[in-house]
């Protein structure tokens, strides 16, 4: 699941070499937290967050095969 | 990544699909979904409503999962995808993601839920509200209702809240 945040925050953000995912398991849930440099913020947040909430519409959908709950969080 | 290649102007849109293409399938690779991906030109260019000129066509066991809650996996794939390769967005219609014909069955639902909602404006001389939807799906409704009688439609409301309200054409007559 981390590869996939990666792979999607990579691609659309100026300086992917600065990405970094790290999952945080919880009992219920895996908190996965994104960096990004913070002049990409913007890329991977979107106009009035439509970009973070596709991201976390793919990182649920792709949750639910695995049967868990997955959450993003952008870190600033 | 050092680099970037300087900005081409008025690139064709299918000069992107190579990149989309590469990208949905690392996606459904590291998301783990079972999807395959065919890249196709869009079957009738110039139909009324969308005029796509391409379209990113998934099949396999997941199609139900990417059609859920009406295609909200299929429409977040589109969005971050097109804006990863850096389509400009007021192309994004020119590439559309679609599954067994939804994009083509869910038009002539919105447009049979106009037509209805219409009937009901013109019998009561009240305004009515749809649902929030994308700017695509606004866009055939406003479509759908431009010719009909005795109704005018508006786009109320922010983001994601966005709707459309049909509104009676002139003010309500008054009974007595």
């Amino acid at each position: 699941m981390k590869e996939l945040i990666e792979a999607i925050a990579k691609a659309l953000v100026d300086n992917p070499d600065q990405v970094q995912v790290r999952p945080v398991e919880g009992e219920q849930v895996t908190v996965l937290e994104l960096r990004v440099h913070p002049s990409d913020l913007g890329k991977v947040i979107g106009k009035q967050g439509r970009t973070a909430r596709s991201i976390r519409t793919i990182l649920g959908a792709a949750g639910m095969k695995l049967k868990r709950r997955f959450t993003l969080e952008i870190l600033e | 990544m050092e680099g970037q290649p300087p900005p081409t102007p008025a690139r064709s849109v299918e000069s992107y699909l190579g990149a989309i293409e590469a990208l949905v399938k690392q996606l459904a690779r590291t998301g783990g979904f079972e999807l395959g991906v065919t890249m196709r030109k869009a079957a009738t260019p110039g139909e009324e409503i969308e005029t796509p000129e391409f379209v990113v066509d998934f099949s396999g066991p997941d199609a139900d999962l990417l059609l859920e809650k009406n295609a909200s996996l299929l429409n977040a794939l589109e969005y971050v995808v097109l804006k990863a390769v850096r389509l400009e967005e007021d192309l994004f219609g020119k590439i559309t993601f679609d599954c067994n014909d939804w994009r083509c069955l869910r038009a002539e639902e919105l447009k049979l839920m106009a037509q209805v909602a219409a009937e009901r404006v013109v019998e009561t001389g009240d305004s009515f509200a749809l649902s929030p939807m994308s700017p695509r799906e606004r866009r055939i409704i406003h479509l759908a209702l431009r010719d009909q009688a005795g109704v005018r439609t508006v786009s109320e409301g922010a983001g994601s809240e966005r709707k459309v309200v049909i509104h009676p054409a002139s003010p309500p007559a008054r009974k007595r």
